[in-house]
């Protein structure tokens, strides 16, 4: 009915992980008629400043899919404001916006994902990237009564970090978390992961 | 990474390396609309380099709130991706500037005669020239101040 109002987007909110955030909406449902999706959003400083300034999303205007990621828009650490539209040919509905705002430092860190190896006598680690702001704080030890926790900051991903020599028949575990300091915040420990060299163990 | 700006006794840690990305993005387009090429709003030299220690955080919470203020939201655009980058300088400036006016809470970001006309000198450079020019002239100029929290 090319006369009918388009319902605005309802139930709007942000799934955010790991610095990811997914702007989620429900859909507009118009029997035989194709929908877009328009999506907008000010920084506190276009609210505090500019506050008739509506800046349109990286990737979502228009979007056929009730959803769009505006991770790239979400660049500070500031309260950001959402609003959404549908469309339908030259027909759009009221703006629907997102309450309360998205801050980034409310997202959900997860514990990393890693691999522990060995490579000859070394004691290896490899962590998924995350992109470039997030570090990771490694802590690895020898598996034995006593024995010290080592740890390290790893700043770059996507290859192996060798973390130390081992010594044969011992057993070593890692563990690791991720740091976003740009929101100073950081997830919870993975669980440990051990690896045994081979061999016999050396005489005390 | 994060860069640790040490202004005097106030200490505040920036994202300068993603606010640098930010702005060469948009430098060329914006000096480009410079016309204005033997005028110069931020004089490294006369205000900038030889700022005392403790003059730093009181100059750059003023050219900050003077961005914030003046510049950002006068500069005009059509182009979103010009317009996303100008937001996203925006709101990070505007986190330091919070972050200075902490330093000011406390005392350790006190502003001096001197900064104060350091500031004043660099407000009548911006306003010698129409608003428009000045604003496009001022934004071009922006490197030279993130130049100056980097050495900062």
């Amino acid at each position: 009915d090319p006369g009918a109002v388009v319902p605005a987007p309802q139930n709007l909110s942000v799934h955010s992980a790991n610095m990811k955030h997914l702007l989620v909406w429900s859909p507009v449902i118009l029997p035989g008629e194709t929908v877009h999706y328009w999506v907008e959003y000010q920084g506190e400083y276009e609210s505090l400043y500019m506050s008739h300034v509506w800046i349109p999303s990286s990737w979502c205007s228009p979007t056929p899919g009730p959803e769009c990621d505006v991770t790239d828009d979400i660049t500070a650490t500031v309260p950001y404001r959402l609003r959404v539209r549908a469309t339908s040919g030259p027909r759009a509905s009221a703006w629907s916006a997102l309450k309360p705002p998205f801050n980034r430092n409310s997202t959900l860190l997860l514990p990393p994902r890693m691999a522990v190896r060995k490579d000859g006598s070394h004691l290896v680690i490899e962590l998924e990237d995350l992109g470039p702001q997030f570090e990771f704080f490694v802590t690895f030890w020898r598996k034995a009564p006593g024995a010290k926790e080592h740890a390290k900051v790893v700043r770059s991903v996507g290859f192996p970090v060798y973390l130390g020599a081992m010594e044969p028949g011992a057993v070593y575990c890692v563990k690791a978390r991720a740091l976003v300091r740009a929101i100073a915040r950081r997830s919870a420990f993975s669980q440990a992961q051990c690896v045994e060299v081979q061999g016999e163990a050396l005489p005390l | 990474g994060l860069k640790t700006l040490h202004l005097g006794s106030c200490v505040v840690t920036i994202n300068l390396q993603e606010i640098q990305h930010g702005f060469s993005e948009i430098r060329d387009s914006v000096q480009a609309k410079d016309d204005n090429i033997n005028i110069r709003i931020l004089r490294s030299t006369e205000s900038l380099q030889d700022t005392k220690a403790s003059e730093k955080c009181c100059l750059l919470h003023h050219l900050l709130s003077f961005y914030l203020n003046r510049v950002f939201n006068n500069y005009q655009t059509t182009d979103h991706p010009t317009l996303r980058k100008l937001s996203s300088l925006a709101n990070s400036f505007l986190i330091i500037k919070k972050d200075l006016q902490l330093c000011h809470a406390h005392m350790t970001c006190q502003c001096e005669e001197e900064a104060i006309a350091k500031y004043n000198r660099i407000l009548s450079h911006f306003e010698e020239l129409e608003p428009q020019a000045a604003t496009v002239k001022a934004l071009g100029e922006l490197d030279i101040l993130l130049r100056w929290m980097e050495e900062s």
